[in-house]
């Protein structure tokens, strides 16, 4: 016998509430969520153009970048500051005037001839010629003004090796992509050691030969830049709950909200906001991969001897340079494992974001499980595993760079 | 040795007081603690209240407060070491901590040189910390991630100073504490003894008229410790820094302090110098305490030595010397000049003789091979000098003025009475050199203190 009348609780309209508050936001804030959107989009879209096929002009200003963070390891502070900031004024002044152009259509062309050759341009492209100009400033300067061998081998490898990129594409036809294997690895060479070098040239090479580069590297593209965003927002808020007992109590919930919420659930309002495409997977990426970044942020901070933080009050110091010269440095290697937690789970959240068309690796699983395609499938995966475990093993030993770890070695050293 | 000993030491030797130990009491005090109370916990001002009718912390725990310390008050004059002993939970550590504005007091006041620092806003209080007062950390607090230098800098860094200045102060105040050379190495690499080194240097560097010193030497096995004390009354001694010192060992306090300040479940059990605690604790709780303490290491030559009588003038003949002796009935006398710079010591043998060959000038007779000892000297160091003579020791100042003598049989007599107050007063030492009799005045002042 079933009951007459059951007892029935009022229906909460939690869905509906949410739903409206969506369309809400949309139509208030639309022009808000479309200039964040074309934001993140162009920057994902570039970086990963960039890290697909780059040009000979990004190339020569990384090879510049290289060389120039030499120097500021060899002290060489002020020249550096002038030349990247002259650079960058010419550039921007070349850009919004084309004064480069104006001044190189004064000069005999045949200057330039020979170096736009190497490049297989056809005409003389100014933005290339102040990125050589800044490569010939960072070069001159490693050989002035260090007798550092270590940084004359740097510089004279570097420009080598752009040499050799850009003849080896332009002039011998030869894919990118192996080139960017040997940067990857060389990379890893420098961070982390001959091992992660080695695991880089094997999976990446095994990466290119699955034929996946260019959707790791849109993929990479996606991590880096979910990651970037979710660290510069979780470190901040890190830093505060550390500070305040409140702040952590109010966050605590609400990152547990946030991490055990279905990941799915993120794409449908993602989209509402910003449509499909690369722009929803990277803004449900951050939201799922943020929450790690905050609490081991703060509890680096916590964690931080309470004496040394005494001592730091005790001499004076400014609750700021309390934070700058003790409490970070010393919680950096707290935080450097929230940043590696934070690239994991975006690696995680990348097939699930591929379903709203981020494309990438993602849309390859994707494609791979709508078709039943198990090779497909597997081939995506298995590039994700690979990117993942290089990301991971990258990331936790930059730590190596941190205040304590560098001190150690001076100290070794000396 | 505390100041105001040492004026009476040269008060015993019927010479003016000098003008640098009369005038302490009328400066201004480097710290000043009035009436301070600390309570941990919401209910802070009812527990005050409670505190300060005289209830003992335990009663009022009811209230859900914990209470630190309660009604201390205190001066410390500059360029003294102010030794807070007490055990773990007498609220040393929470009393230290609102000396420089770690943490800020429930009731009463600190005042640094003359001002409050209780009513300072936090940029004020910052300056103040980082131009006046540093401290020391029981742990070391030595920051891991930079180099023995830029730790001993960091002080001078807060107070903006620039790189090369801080480099040199900061190599500097290494070299005082002797740690020349380990600049470059991190503080892991080094002892705790080097640890605590360069956590005084950067005390030290940053050029503070006071150190407060947190169980500074707690954590190092006991030798080091003995090195670190030497080295920090070395310092003193050299710099003139005031010093608040906290520890749990009282014979580290007894060593250290000029002054010392026993705590007791956060009220002031009674403050003096180490030997008014030894002679006349103040309660039976401060007595236990100081049962144990090696009497010889805390008892100094002044607080044994008996007045330099007789003595004679270098330019007096012999008849004049050994008539001296004859009337005091001693074997040998000491001689000095007028200004009782200390010559040396004759024997009525030896006078007896001159006067009979017909003599009549001291200067050969003089034997000027006499032990001496400063009246800081601790008994315990005294007995291999005083086995090496056949003579009574001579104490002599810092201008090597001669203040008093030690026999044997007073060095003896000290030691024998070492085995309990209680007996000594059975003791053959002459009443007026009992060290309770000298230590009157001083700890009259310090019971004042206490109220």
């Amino acid at each position: 016998m079933s009951p007459q009348a059951a007892i029935e609780l009022p229906r909460i309209p939690v869905g509906t509430a949410f739903e409206n508050l969506i369309n809400w936001l949309r139509d208030n804030l639309g022009p808000l969520f479309d200039a964040i959107g074309l934001v993140i989009d162009t920057i994902v879209g570039a970086l990963g153009d960039f890290l697909y096929e780059p040009s000979a002009t990004q190339l020569t200003v990384l090879a510049s970048a290289v060389i120039a963070l030499g120097l500021l390891r060899q002290q060489v502070r002020l020249p550096v500051l002038i030349t990247v900031v002259s650079y960058i004024a010419l550039l921007v002044a070349e850009l919004a005037g084309g004064v480069a152009t104006a001044a190189i259509v004064q000069l005999p062309a045949p200057l330039f001839q020979w170096a736009m050759g190497l490049f297989d341009s056809e005409f003389v492209y100014p933005p290339l010629l102040v990125a050589l100009a800044l490569l010939l400033a960072v070069t001159a300067l490693s050989f002035t003004t260090t007798a550092a061998r270590s940084q004359w081998i740097l510089a004279g490898g570097a420009v080598v090796a752009l040499l050799v990129i850009l003849l080896g594409e332009h002039t011998f036809g030869v894919p990118f992509d192996v080139f960017g294997v040997l940067l990857f690895a060389t990379l890893a060479f420098a961070v982390a050691g001959w091992r992660l070098a080695v695991f880089a040239l094997l999976g990446f090479m095994l990466i290119v030969s699955m034929n996946r580069w260019e959707e790791a590297m849109s993929t990479l593209a996606l991590v880096l830049v979910a990651t970037g965003a979710a660290v510069t927002i979780a470190v901040p808020i890190g830093i505060i709950a550390a500070y305040n007992n409140r702040v952590s109590a109010l966050v605590k919930p609400v990152l547990d909200f946030m991490q055990t919420m279905p990941a799915f659930v993120y794409l449908i309002p993602a989209i509402a906001f910003f449509g499909v495409g690369q722009v929803p997977g990277v803004i449900a990426t951050i939201v799922f991969a943020m929450p790690p970044g905050v609490r081991l942020t703060e509890l680096g901070i916590r964690q931080v001897d309470k004496e040394l933080v005494e001592a730091g009050e005790a001499f004076g110091a400014p609750n700021t340079q309390i934070l700058r010269g003790i409490q970070l440095p010393l919680a950096l290697a707290t935080i450097m494992a929230g940043v590696n937690q934070v690239i994991m789970l975006s690696l995680s959240m990348v097939v699930i974001a591929g379903m709203v068309g981020a494309g990438g690796l993602g849309s390859t699983v994707y494609s791979g499980i709508a078709q039943a395609d198990s090779a497909l499938g597997f081939e995506g995966g298995i590039a994700v595993v690979l990117l993942a475990i290089f990301l991971d093993r990258l990331t936790s030993s930059v730590t190596r760079f941190s205040p304590a770890e560098r001190a150690r070695r001076r100290a070794a050293a000396a | 040795m505390p100041p105001d000993q040492r004026a009476r030491v040269v008060m015993a030797g019927s010479k003016p007081v000098p003008a640098g130990y009369r005038n302490e009491e009328e400066t201004v005090p480097a710290v000043r603690v009035t009436d301070l109370y600390k309570v941990f916990g919401r209910r802070e001002s009812k527990a005050v209240e409670l505190l300060s009718d005289g209830r003992h912390r335990d009663e009022i725990q009811d209230l859900g407060v914990t209470a630190a310390v309660i009604d201390v008050s205190f001066d410390v004059k500059a360029g003294e070491i102010f030794v807070v002993m007490g055990l773990s939970g007498s609220g040393k550590s929470t009393l230290i901590r609102m000396l420089n504005g770690l943490l800020e007091p429930s009731a009463g006041t600190v005042e640094i040189d003359g001002t409050s620092i209780t009513d300072l806003g936090h940029r004020d209080l910052r300056a103040l910390r980082s131009k006046k007062i540093s401290m020391v950390f029981q742990h070391f607090a030595l920051f891991p991630h930079r180099s023995v230098l830029e730790n001993a800098a960091y002080g001078l860094e807060v107070q903006g100073i620039p790189r090369p200045e801080r480099r040199e102060r900061a190599s500097e105040a290494l070299g005082l504490v002797g740690l020349d050379g380990w600049e470059d190495h991190l503080p892991e690499q080094l002892s705790g003894g080097m640890r605590q080194r360069v956590g005084l240097a950067r005390a030290l560097a940053a050029d503070t008229d006071i150190i407060l010193m947190d169980e500074a030497f707690s954590a190092l096995d006991p030798l080091i410790r003995r090195d670190m004390q030497s080295q920090l009354l070395e310092l003193q001694h050299t710099l003139g820094k005031t010093i608040v010192f906290i520890t749990h060992d009282l014979n580290e306090a007894m060593r250290l302090g000029d002054r010392i300040c026993v705590l007791r479940d956060g009220r002031v059990a009674q403050i003096g110098t180490a030997e008014e605690i030894l002679n006349d604790p103040a309660n039976d709780y401060v007595a236990q305490f100081v049962e144990d303490v090696d009497r010889t290491r805390v008892l100094t030559a002044s607080s044994v030595m008996e007045p330099p009588i007789p003595v004679v003038d270098p330019s007096s003949g012999p008849r004049t010397a050994l008539r001296t002796m004859r009337d005091n009935q001693v074997a040998t006398t000491f001689v000095v000049r007028r200004d009782r710079r200390l010559v040396g010591i004759v024997r009525e043998e030896a006078i007896g003789e001159a006067v009979r060959t017909g003599v009549t000038k001291l200067d050969n007779l003089v034997n000027d091979d006499v032990e001496q000892v400063s009246p800081e000297t601790p008994l315990a160091e005294l007995f291999h000098q005083a086995a090496e003579t056949p003579y009574p020791l001579a104490v002599v100042d810092d201008e090597k003025r001669l203040v008093g003598v030690i026999p044997r049989v007073t060095l003896l007599a000290a030691l024998a009475s070492q085995n309990g107050s209680a007996t000594s007063d059975e003791q053959t030492e002459p009443p007026e050199e009992e060290p309770g009799e000298t230590g009157d005045g001083a700890t009259a002042t310090s019971e004042e203190e206490q109220q």
